[in-house]
């Protein structure tokens, strides 16, 4: 925790490491500072450790730190790459990379069926499908019979389980995406192609625009 | 409700998602492939009474040939004893138009960005003999990813003619050039240039910059060239617009003189293209050539389209948890934006009861394939609010309609949900056991 903690307290990311991180996303250099700011004022909200909680998480979307989902937590798990219970800034810029606007479709296929596989067991399952529906329909305050559920899960496991065995796999999964592509509408993010503009509270500084400047000359 | 399955050909027709004045444009589905398309439907009489077989023919032809990532696909040509029917590529993601009204107006760099691929698009068409001559919001579509693809392209000549141009522009003309307007001859290229100056102008300000109550004014602000630039434009933005919007055709500003300037240069990322493929021009010739052996199967009566169909995921993605755009919104408090209910009643008395309920209520609406915009001033009557209704079937006979606020201020959009939805309660179906007041209040709580 010594080495998180002297991190925290740094102003800014060494420059080599907001370097790796833009290498391997499809952010800027200056994108990559800019969601270390955002990053900085959500993961500091509760506890102010320089790592995001999950309630700091919570509290970020919803604005409610009591506020408990059951998607919003799947996301954080999938976020939470070393299962230390906390996301660190390298972990959070590398999982919100495949929410941008150019990640690539199987990327963003691959994160949106481990999103849905709750349990983890390799497949979406219709047990875990129909978890998810009841919890959105609780979310939304709609109460639907339960004979009408299964109806919807029938009608959905009709396209997406090719196999009909139950479960969907990946390859079913690309398939049904692919014919549904407003299921994978929840991957991108606009604002991400402009985090610079989105996020007003980050300025720009003598040093930053320098930077600009090298990171026009390298493109 | 039982929806008969109509097929033409090879495809299995869906509802109907688009509406113009010589063409209706379903969603349908290639059953061998499970690829999503769009079919423009057309009547072969509306072709012969203007004229215009060889011309569309032409311009088919090419659309048929033209391979461009910001241009939606034109898959092929088929025709029955009285229709054309034209399959283009099915682009999810709805018009750039909506995301206009719904966000107000875009930064410029996201504009600059959309405009962009509209030049690309355009200059594309424009180097094989193609002209839009309809651009305008409603014609740029967004895919699954936030990229614009630029829709009826080579397909607007039936509007060519002055009287229709009304029409289609529903009554008034804003996007299109002063030389147009004038009834002589004119420049495909040039009345192009104009209509995507005046989407970048609409993209970056939120309003039209032509825009009069009564035609003769609009026309002779539209012929001198009369707009002004909101101060949020930048002095460079300004520039650019005014070369755009230059009401001489022969000294306006041209695509590769666009392609130059700095304003335009600034994060652009040339496209990559494909190659040219070779392309089979039969089926065009086929349907235009009116060889009545190649007429393609029609199966079963038309019925009537119904809402979009929603599936398990579907439903999923509309939870809070799973949109994480309030990480980038720190100024926003959360409140519940979303909401929507459950009804049993048929869609179009779903669609009619909305109607009925908020011209009650004294709102604009506009309605258009299960989805109903209703426009208001505010309680405290300092700014416009707006909410977006859309009908989805979840199961048989059973549909949700979401709600959601699309401007405005979220303390007048929850009173007025509330209130609504009060007005509405005969169509809002509840489990049996729910007290139809509790459920308003609960939903209420923040």
């Amino acid at each position: 925790m010594g080495c998180m903690n002297s991190k925290s307290v740094r102003k800014f990311p060494a420059r080599e490491d907001s370097l790796d991180l833009a290498a391997e996303t499809a952010f800027t250099v200056n994108e990559v500072e800019a969601l270390f700011v955002l990053f900085r004022s959500i993961s500091n909200s509760i506890v102010n450790d320089g790592l995001l909680s999950k309630e700091e998480f919570q509290l970020a979307i919803f604005k409610n730190k009591k506020k408990d989902n059951i998607f919003a937590n799947r996301i954080f798990d999938l976020f939470d790459v070393k299962k230390l219970g906390v996301v660190d800034f390298e972990d959070f810029v590398r999982s919100l990379n495949v929410f941008h606007p150019n990640a690539s479709l199987k990327d963003k296929i691959a994160f949106s069926f481990r999103l849905y596989d709750l349990h983890n067991t390799g497949f979406i399952e219709r047990p875990e499908v129909k978890e998810m529906l009841i919890a959105l329909l609780f979310e939304s305050d709609m109460k639907l019979a339960d004979d009408v559920i299964e109806t919807i899960l029938d009608k959905t496991f009709v396209e997406a389980d090719l196999k009909q065995d139950g479960k969907i796999d990946t390859e079913e999964w690309e398939t049904f995406v692919k014919r549904n592509p407003s299921v994978l509408k929840i991957m991108t993010l606009p604002y991400l192609r402009d985090i610079t503009i989105s996020f007003p509270s980050f300025i720009f500084n003598s040093t930053n625009v320098e930077r600009v400047d090298e990171t026009s000359t390298r493109l | 409700m039982k929806k008969v399955r109509r097929k033409i050909g090879k495809y299995e027709v869906g509802r109907t998602i688009g509406e113009g004045t010589f063409a209706k444009v379903k969603f349908a589905r290639n059953s061998e492939t499970g690829e999503s398309v769009a079919i423009k439907v057309m009547a072969k009489t509306t072709i012969l009474q203007h004229r215009m077989v060889e011309q569309i023919k032409r311009e088919i032809s090419i659309m048929k040939i033209v391979r461009h990532p910001n241009i939606v696909r034109l898959h092929e040509v088929l025709a029955s004893q009285t229709k054309i029917y034209i399959i283009l590529e099915f682009v999810m993601g709805g018009e750039l138009y909506d995301k206009i009204v719904q966000l107000g107006k875009l930064s410029e760099n996201e504009s600059r960005h959309y405009f962009q691929q509209l030049i690309d698009a355009v200059d594309h068409c424009h180097r094989k003999g193609v002209y839009h001559r309809d651009l305008k919001p409603e014609n740029l579509l967004l895919d699954a990813y936030g990229n614009l693809k630029v829709s009826d392209f080579g397909l607007s000549a039936l509007t060519k003619q002055g009287a229709d141009l009304l029409h289609t522009t529903c009554g008034t003309p804003n996007y299109v050039a002063p030389e147009v307007l004038s009834n002589r001859g004119y420049d495909g290229a040039a009345a192009d240039v104009w209509s995507c100056g005046v989407i970048l102008y609409v993209l970056m300000a939120g309003y039209l910059p032509f825009e009069e109550a009564d035609l003769p004014t609009l026309y002779r602000r539209i012929n001198a060239a009369e707009f002004v630039c909101p101060f949020w434009f930048s002095a460079d933005t300004k520039s650019f617009i005014q070369k755009i919007l230059d009401p001489n055709p022969k000294t306006r500003v041209k695509i590769e003189e666009i392609r130059k300037d700095p304003w335009f240069k600034k994060n652009y990322f040339p496209v990559k293209l494909g190659e040219d493929e070779q392309v089979n021009l039969d089926d065009v010739r086929a349907v235009f050539d009116d060889i009545e052996d190649q007429y393609v199967s029609e199966r079963s009566e038309i019925t009537e389209g119904g809402p979009l169909i929603m599936n398990a995921f579907e439903m999923i993605a509309l939870s809070q948890g799973l949109n994480l755009s309030p990480l980038f919104d720190r100024h926003q408090d959360y409140v519940k934006r979303q909401t929507r209910f459950v009804s049993r009643k048929p869609a179009k008395v779903i669609i009619s009861s909305i109607e009925a309920v908020a011209e009650s209520m004294g709102l604009k609406v506009h309605s258009r394939n299960y989805k109903v915009r209703l426009e208001g001033v505010s309680a405290n009557r300092v700014g416009q609010f707006a909410v977006v209704l859309e009908v989805f079937e979840v199961a048989p006979s059973l549909f949700m309609v979401d709600v959601r606020k699309a401007t405005g201020d979220t303390f007048d959009y929850h009173k007025f949900y509330k209130n609504f939805c009060g007005k509405l309660g005969n169509i809002i179906w509840r489990p049996a056991g729910t007290m139809p007041n509790s459920n308003l209040r609960k939903q209420m709580t923040l």
